[in-house]
């Protein structure tokens, strides 16, 4: 087995509000190889995104290391060494396109931006050529070029975001709910598109996201967040096979059944969970799961 | 929080501005470059001798470093004495008492018409968006803003006074009719008018423009869907959403709206405390110009600590605390 | 690369675009009056009758008539040759004092906005305090620190009396989009305080305080008009729009309208023109459509 590219060890995040303090994300570690689409799935609130910002160094983390590419992130002397390669390696896409572009810019602009400001000479002659390329990548035609985020339709916003995350070739995209926000339709697309470009290109994904059937769909293995800590990782179809943790259980018999009459006569499973205790065990091989000791 | 830490609190921010306030305008005073002796002797302070320079300025406690002379006058203001007017040689209460109530009552009268009426237009011109009648309040509202106070005031005297003498041009009543109140009404008319002109438009606009903004919303949309009327939509809940940002930039505007006393009380030679800091300002009258920069700029603390509270009540946003800096 | 392979990854071709939104009419009036007044001040010189400092002390406050096309004050100058000098030294206090106030501001503003929060606080006391003082006591200070009152000192007491609505409003603009994210997907990229405040930050607070500016401008016309008149501004000997104004209290003695009447619809209509090219700046933002 190769190093991860990205290697997340005990990750704690606390948030302090006043005299109030949250444990964020307590205690998660977690690996993404190269290639794979890493789904980290859970309820709102579940720490999920913070996770995502610590590994894009938004947040500082109170406790644990992040290793990319073997660079420790969450150590200020490595990260300023390595500075460009972590702002152009790493790119992150947001949940709300709509907030995540600034509206004051073109489409051309935006996706030209990170070249901009890494003053890299463009491949194809001009950054408006550059933009129209990675455009056409993600189905988008140059008539949106000079149009504002404003007058695009949610779906074409996100395509737009995710050009721009591409401009730099990443070698981690993180995608932070990237169609949460989207029309059930766009959704579909947006997946397929994220689907094209890592079967086709080999990008690697940290992936987001609270909907199941997204995860079993795109990602090749998954985490299962709750409160804050990792309750079970595993290959997705061994996941949705055999789920061990209860929580995963109870996440898991949320999917509807596209069947009125069972959906209707299948008994709802027990919500309330006590915060989650213990160590991840390994259960099967690859199969790890949040057991008391 | 208990409701009575909550005013102490209020209270203490309040006394440390003042305190703040009285330091900044004493120093500023004193270390201005002038003759303060000028005023209280008048002419006669040119041709003094040093020794009775010296003997006047030891009397006046001139003489002391800046922090011991604020001290003495932090005491004295603590026990009631705030000092003498050097122009007017009385106790500088005296001098204000006579002149609080006609400012008072201009720039009271004044402030509440603005408020009030700034709220009708704005509403009014929200009702009827992109229509005649908002087209025509702005239009107006426009030029009438562009006119600066002191020729409005000009050009009502020049009209109603000089040319067709209906009323009257100068002071606060008629000597010998101080006790008649339709008499100090007539003189009020034009002070109030350009007071009220000369900031009506600026906050109708803002209530305008705030309230636009606000329909704009999709909870309006929301309240129509359900079937709620025009009115109800804007009065019940557009013009609450915008009244807390309102209240605030009324507060703050307060200086503004007494900025502009001073100018018409001086034009229309109206007894107020405008002119009288106008005059003390010009001719260094420290204690007197102590008192009206504390009176004022402690109304100004006032209202802004009072809509900051209105503030608190009506919108849980500021309640509940920022979120923290990011960058 | 091929459309089909789009397609077959599910992605359908665009809806063509929408029409373009019809474009507002231009303030082509008021711009061509401000620039017609502008250039009138600026090239007074070339065209004026009079010597505008001139005491004509046998042609004291006499009506408009073919020799003062605007008439004469009660010092016996010509008002129409004041008008354009007097405008030359106003609008060069307007434009200064705006550029003093709107500096400060920014600069200010900003800081406060990305500062900690206690300085951010601190910074924030200091201007409540220093609007707490009446602005009359600054002005007045002010002067007697600079001196003798010129046009300069004039412009650098109104700019440096006027910055802080304008400030506030960067702070508030600054603080709403520090955090927003796209200035974090900028920073994640890479982006600098600089790019960030030059490409981000300022784009989207300047379309809010540009009317501000606009109107900063306004008011420092009015600003030096009043103090002038007032008799807290540039003395008699200086003319400009204000002093020439001081002189009303007489002209009201001897029922002299022109001397008020003819320099104050100069200013005002100066005033309108500035305000509706300022009104331009503001109406774009507002495309959508009503809910109500």
């Amino acid at each position: 087995m190769t190093a991860p590219l990205l290697d997340v060890c005990h990750l704690t995040h606390v948030f302090r509000h006043g005299r109030l303090i949250l444990r964020a994300v307590d205690d998660v570690s977690f690996q993404i190889q190269e290639g794979e689409i890493f789904g980290l799935v859970g309820e709102s609130g579940s720490g999920k995104s913070t996770v995502a910002r610590c590994v894009m160094n938004i947040y500082r983390p109170a406790k644990g290391s992040i290793l990319f590419q073997g660079i420790d992130i969450c150590d200020p002397r490595q990260r300023r060494a390595n500075q460009k390669l972590l702002q152009t390696k790493r790119q992150l896409i947001f949940q709300d396109s709509a907030s995540s572009l600034d509206q004051r810019m073109t489409v051309a602009e935006i996706v030209a931006e990170p070249m901009a400001i890494h003053r890299i000479v463009p491949p194809r002659g001009s950054l408006r050529e550059e933009a129209k390329f990675q455009l056409y990548y993600v189905g988008l035609g140059e008539d949106c070029l000079d149009k504002y985020p404003t007058e695009l339709s949610g779906g074409q916003r996100q395509r737009v975001a995710i050009a721009r995350a591409l401009s730099m070739e990443p070698a981690l995209l993180v995608a932070d709910e990237p169609i949460a926000s989207l029309d059930v339709s766009i959704q579909a697309q947006i997946l397929n598109l994220f689907r094209h470009l890592q079967e086709e290109h080999g990008f690697t994904f940290l992936f987001i996201a609270h909907d199941l059937a997204v995860v079993r769909y795109l990602c090749s293995r998954v985490a299962v967040m709750f409160r804050g800590k990792i309750v079970e990782i595993a290959p997705t179809g061994e996941l949705f096979r055999d789920p061990l943790h209860p929580y995963t259980r109870a996440l898991l018999s949320a999917i509807p059944i596209p069947d009125p009459q069972a959906e209707r006569s299948r008994p709802l499973p027990p919500f309330d969970l006590p915060a989650p205790q213990g160590v991840l065990t390994e259960a099967a091989p690859g199969h790890y799961v949040l057991r008391s000791p | 929080m208990s409701t009575v830490l909550y005013c102490l609190k209020k209270l203490a921010a309040f006394a440390v501005s003042l305190l703040v306030l009285s330091v900044v305008v004493f120093s500023i005073a004193r270390l201005a470059p002038g003759d303060p002796l000028v005023s209280y002797y008048g002419d006669r302070a040119e041709k003094m001798s040093p020794a009775e320079r010296a003997w006047a300025e030891e009397r006046l406690g001139l003489h002391d470093p800046l922090p011991v002379q604020y001290a003495r006058w932090l005491s004295n203001a603590l026990r009631g004495d705030l000092g003498i007017s050097y122009k007017y040689k009385t106790d500088v209460l005296e001098v204000i008492q006579g002149r609080l109530g006609n400012t008072l009552l201009l720039g009271g009268l004044g402030f509440l018409l603005i408020f009030g009426l700034s709220l009708l237009l704005g509403v009014l011109c929200a009702w009827f968006e992109d229509r005649l009648l908002d087209r025509w309040i702005c239009r107006i509202g426009t030029v009438s803003s562009c006119v600066p106070e002191f020729w409005l005031s000009l050009v009502l005297i020049l009209l109603f006074s000089v040319t067709l003498r209906l009323l009257p041009s100068s002071g606060a009543y008629t000597i010998g009719h101080a006790g008649d109140p339709a008499d100090r009404l007539r003189h009020l008319v034009l002070p109030l008018t350009v007071i009220v002109l000369g900031h009506l438009w600026y906050y109708a606009y803002m209530v305008r423009n705030k309230l636009l903004e606000e329909v704009r919303a999709d909870y309006v949309l929301l309240a129509k869907a359900k079937g709620l009327g025009k009115g109800a939509i804007l009065f019940r809940h557009c013009l609450r959403g915008i009244l807390p940002s309102y209240f605030s930039i009324i507060a703050i505007s307060v200086p503004h709206i007494l900025g502009g006393t001073y100018i018409v009380e001086t034009v229309f030679s109206y007894p107020g405390l405008g002119a009288l800091a106008y005059e003390s300002a010009r001719y260094q009258d420290y204690d007197l110009l102590m008192v009206l920069s504390i009176l004022s700029g402690g109304a100004v603390i006032l209202c802004s600590l009072i809509a900051q509270a209105v503030n608190e009540r009506i919108d849980p946003r500021i309640r509940a605390g920022e979120v923290g800096p990011l960058v | 690369m091929s459309d089909s392979r789009f397609t077959q990854v599910g992605i359908r071709p665009l809806p063509p675009p929408l029409a373009p939104a019809p474009r507002r009419r231009r303030p082509c009036l008021s711009a061509f009056l401000l620039g017609a007044i502008l250039l009138g001040c600026l090239l007074c010189d070339l065209f004026i009758p009079k010597d505008p400092a001139y005491m004509d002390l046998a042609n004291c406050s006499r009506p408009p008539s073919a020799a003062f096309l605007f008439g004469t004050d009660t010092m016996g100058r010509d008002i129409f040759s004041m008008i354009w000098s007097g405008g030359r030294v106003s609008l060069f206090i307007a434009f200064l004092a705006t550029a003093i106030s709107t500096a400060i501001a920014v600069i200010f503003g900003s800081l406060s906005a990305l500062a900690p929060p206690w300085l951010d606080a601190l910074l924030m006391r200091l201007t409540e305090i220093l609007l707490s003082v009446p602005s009359l006591l600054l002005i007045v200070l002010l002067q007697a620190v600079l001196g003798q009152p010129n046009a300069v000192t004039i412009a650098i007491v109104i700019g440096v009396t006027s910055w802080t609505s304008i400030a506030k409003v960067v702070r508030t603009e600054v603080r709403q989009i520090r955090s927003s994210e796209f200035v974090i997907a900028s920073r994640c990229m890479g982006g600098g305080f600089f790019h960030i405040l030059w490409r981000h930050l300022a784009p989207n607070f300047l379309p809010s305080i540009l009317f501000m500016v606009v109107m900063d401008l306004r008011s420092a016309i009015v600003a030096e008009s009043t103090l002038s008149f007032m008799g807290i501004g540039l003395p008699l000997s200086v003319i400009s729009w204000g002093s020439m104004l001081s002189l009303s209290e007489k002209a009201l003695l001897a029922n002299a309208w022109w001397i008020i009447l003819i320099p104050g619809l100069f200013l005002i209509v100066t005033l309108l023109c500035i305000t509706d090219l300022g009104n331009r700046f503001r109406k774009n933002a507002n495309r959508k459509e009503s809910n109500l």
